[in-house]
């Protein structure tokens, strides 16, 4: 078993460790005001890229865990009903729309917005998710890995989808939330099975939305190229 | 009972395999895994739902095994979307029936939300085994298209290449716009190869690919996904690579010039060699040519017109170690041949005028001497080298008296005009000598002939007989030196002959080397000729060599008083002068009073006591003479 999680843990390592390097650098410098840290001044284009960046592993990631998740805790036989629980992601009432062409209307400002309203919601569960996993009996280092890793990049995604608001939109300053209590009602669930269906579901849930993530923030980079069919 | 029992077990077994295969761990959402395998009637159910743009998608059924459901309109679709608790089913928006099935236009379709499907027939019967997904889950995007190929480079060895294939992104699939994004894999193979092997996926519509070899056929084709997403799309169309081997014009270039610098480098390499005079390498790389050479003499001497230096040195006077050789090689040589020296200009005079001289002697006509003297004129013969040198050899021709027996070792001028040296074989020369002798002693030719003649005692042997052997050669000078050397003759009955025979043959140098045992001197022509004739000029250094019983004195001058030394007659000749007589005459034994036996050498019959072995062997070798290589042959 231990085995098995060094070699997990060394393959994750090796897939991440390229989009490790390149994300390490902060987003945004203008928040840290009287820090020491040197931060060299960003175009909006590259902050754009940066974010896009952060989406796109951070999709990866989820995608990663969720397989991994599925595979060492969820039971066979419930992970074809996995798709009839569909409505455990509940999404905010500020709706966003689902398909192309509706997606294609909506307006840079709308895209941000529901970007930042996104990744504001999944911050908490996904620190959540990290306690709970500890409980679980046998949870691969990876996993735990996996999930910090994009708590953290949660967060910075979050920072630069405020600072490309701000530059792009001239809008004030907007709190980040992180209180926020999200979507997520979290009771310690007794029984070991509701534990991992919940998880599973929240990690599931979480994937979903990355993409959604990654898929507004594309758009919104297509149009700021003027590029765009 | 047991029949029946393991057909139940059978039973079992297939359906915990049936179930082993149906619990592989996959997409739960993606892959239509027909759940009944067991043998109940197949029913309606959908075989795959797939969306090539993640704009539309598209689902298919299969009406099973109830045929009478295949019937379009038979079965019906229902979809569910869950975009809100409130949603219902609905029908299929746009229904395909010659292909079963359902197509969901933009419209219709909603990425991030879970879609269900379901069958139902006329009456609202739905048939079990919904279909849930989410759109984005079964994209499977079209295959790349323009796939191409470009040459990048080729090894050094013509072997392997590189090649960078670039696509482009499907159509379909709005890559440009941001709503999808595709990573695509190559898929390369030898042409009758079965496995496929494939390259890392990436995002860029290029790829090379290493390391193909020249000569072979390769099938490259690619198909791409969603990243992070698992269903790739169909492959696309196959294209095919190779690069056959060009015949490279550069390498053979290089080797021409790598040819060429060799053999320039081993030109300079001889040169060089050559123009140091290494001596070493010289032997090496240029072995010599043997040339003339005479053991201790330098060859130079051997050319034409160094016959007094060469005389010196056979004489003993030069290095002096040259008297010690002679014997030796003489006795490696079987033959010993008989150059006659004749300068080409004075060829013909001599021929005319002393054409031979033993025919003189005998006036014996002389054309064909001077034929042989023609023959013989330029031999040059030395046992040391010469093995086929012309020899004047003719068995056949009786009137070879001209050659005469003189060994000259050497070709040289003749000193004299008058003089020539004239070589002959011995075995005729023997003969002749023979002859002449008895001619001369029956009163033969009146002609003075000024040919040397002259033996050389080389060896004694252990009985006591002497061996003669070509002497030195000698100046020849046109006075009695035989005469003198026939007054000195002591010998036995025909000693009256001989006088007569001396006085004929003034003119004709013949010295016979004297041996005196008790003496222990010799007589050199020179002593000779001043025995007789004092105006002589004696040729100092020309002595002869001769191996005598006794310490050799060196100086001839010493045995002015050898006058009486014993001669060598030819024991019997008498007897025997019917035969030709010989020029050489063997000393057959020594007698009582060291007195010299000779026996003429005759041809029939050999004289006793003399071993045959050697002699037999050659042909028309005289009978009785012995050389000094057939010495150590000889035992006593």
């Amino acid at each position: 078993m231990h085995m098995m999680t060094a070699l997990q843990r060394g393959a994750w390592a090796l897939l991440l460790w390229p989009y490790l390097l390149t994300v390490s650098i902060p987003l945004d410098c203008k928040e840290e005001q009287g820090s020491f840290s040197r931060c060299p001044y960003i175009s909006q284009e590259k902050l754009l890229d940066r974010v896009i960046q952060h989406a796109e592993l951070i999709y990866r990631v989820s995608e990663e865990s969720c397989s991994l998740f599925e595979e060492m805790f969820v039971p066979f036989s419930l992970q074809l009903q996995r798709n009839q629980a569909g409505y455990a992601c509940i999404t905010k009432a500020f709706p966003i729309p689902s398909s192309k062409s509706e997606i294609q209307q909506i307006s840079d400002k709308w895209l941000l917005h529901s970007v930042l309203i996104l990744v504001q919601s999944w911050i908490g569960p996904m620190v959540y998710l990290q306690t709970t996993m500890d409980h679980y009996d046998g949870v691969p280092d990876m996993l735990l890995n996996k999930t910090k890793w994009v708590s953290e990049k949660l967060i910075s995604l979050e920072q630069g989808v405020v600072v490309l608001l701000k530059k792009m939109l001239d809008e004030g300053m907007i709190t980040t939330t992180y209180s926020e209590q999200g979507l997520f009602q979290y009771e310690v669930q007794p029984d070991m099975l509701e534990s991992v269906m919940r998880d599973y579901t929240l990690l599931s849930c979480f994937k979903k939305d990355a993409h959604k993530m990654e898929v507004l923030l594309k758009l919104l980079k297509c149009r700021q190229t003027n590029n765009c069919p | 009972m047991a029949v029946s029992s393991s057909s139940s077990s059978l039973l079992l077994l297939l359906l915990i395999s049936s179930l082993d295969w149906l619990s592989t761990p996959g997409s739960a959402s993606l892959i239509d895994r027909d759940q009944m395998t067991s043998p109940a009637p197949l029913g309606p159910h959908f075989t795959d739902c797939i969306s090539r743009d993640q704009v539309t998608f598209q689902c298919w059924w299969n009406p099973g095994d109830f045929h009478n459901l295949s019937a379009p309109g038979a079965v019906r679709v229902f979809y569910l979307k869950k975009d809100s608790p409130t949603s219902d089913w609905k029908e299929c928006p746009e229904y395909i029936h010659s292909n079963r099935e359902c197509y969901f236009d933009a419209n219709h379709t909603s990425i991030w939300i879970t879609y269900c499907m379901q069958l139902r027939s006329q009456n609202n019967v739905t048939y079990p085994n919904d279909k849930c997904f989410t759109v984005e889950n079964i994209v499977r995007p079209d295959p790349p298209v323009s796939l191409n190929w470009t040459l990048l480079n080729i090894s050094p060895s013509g072997l392997s290449y590189d090649v960078m294939v670039n696509w482009e992104s499907p159509p379909s699939a709005d890559v440009r716009g941001g709503w999808m994004r595709l990573e695509y894999q190559i898929q390369y193979r030898e042409r009758n190869a079965t496995n496929w092997e494939a390259l890392e996926m990436q995002q860029q519509t290029q790829q090379t690919i290493y390391g193909l070899h020249t000569g072979k056929e390769y099938e490259v084709h690619i198909h791409c996904r969603m990243p992070a997403f698992k269903d790739f799309g169909d492959f696309s169309e196959s294209i095919f690579i190779q690069v056959t081997k060009v015949p490279n014009k550069e390498s053979a270039l290089t080797l021409m010039l790598v040819l060429v610098f060799g053999v320039v480098g081993f030109l300079i390499v001889i040169m060089l060699v050559v123009i140091s005079q290494q001596h070493r390498l010289m032997m090496i790389l240029f072995p010599p040519v043997p040339a003339p050479k005479i053991k201790g003499i330098d060859p130079e001497l051997l050319k034409k017109g160094k016959l007094d230096e060469l005389n010196f040195i056979l004489s003993g006077g030069g290095m002096g170690g040259l008297p010690t050789y002679a014997p030796d090689f003489y006795q490696d040589e079987p033959w010993v041949e008989f150059i006659e020296v004749d300068a080409d200009a004075d060829a013909g005079e001599k021929e005319d005028n002393q054409s031979s001289d033993t025919q003189r002697l005998l006036a014996l006509p002389q054309p064909v001497s001077h034929h042989m003297n023609k023959g013989c004129s330029n031999a040059i013969s030395f046992p040391d080298d010469d093995s086929g040198r012309a020899s004047c050899y003719d068995p056949d021709l009786p009137d070879q008296d001209t050659l005469m027996l003189m060994g000259t070792l050497l070709p040289g001028q003749p000193e004299d005009e008058e003089a020539s040296f004239d070589v002959a074989e011995r075995a005729p020369a023997l003969e002749r000598s023979e002859r002449l002798l008895i001619q001369t002693q029956t009163g033969g030719p009146q002609t003075w002939v000024n040919t040397d003649f002259y033996a050389q005692v080389s060896n004694v042997m252990p009985s006591g007989g002497v061996v003669l052997s070509p002497g030195q050669q000698l100046r020849i000078q046109e006075n009695t030196s035989a005469t003198e050397v026939e007054t000195q003759k002591k010998g036995k009955e025909p000693e009256g002959s001989k006088d007569t025979e001396e006085k004929k043959q003034k003119e004709l140098q013949f010295q016979l080397l004297v041996v005196d045992p008790e003496r222990s001197g010799y007589t050199t022509e020179s002593n000779a000729q001043q025995i007789s004739t004092p105006p002589s000029s004696p040729i100092p250094g020309e002595g002869y060599q001769s191996i005598l019983p006794q310490p050799v004195e060196a100086k001839p001058a010493a045995t002015a008083e050898e006058n009486q030394s014993p001669y060598i007659l030819p024991d019997s000749p008498q007897s025997q002068f019917f035969a030709p007589v010989a020029d050489y005459t063997v000393v057959q034994e020594v007698d009582s009073q060291h007195s010299l036996l000779l026996n003429p050498p005759p041809r029939q019959s050999p004289p006793p006591c003399l071993p045959q072995h050697p002699l037999k062997a050659l042909p028309a070798m005289p009978i009785g003479y012995i050389t000094p290589d057939m010495l150590g042959n000889l035992s006593p």
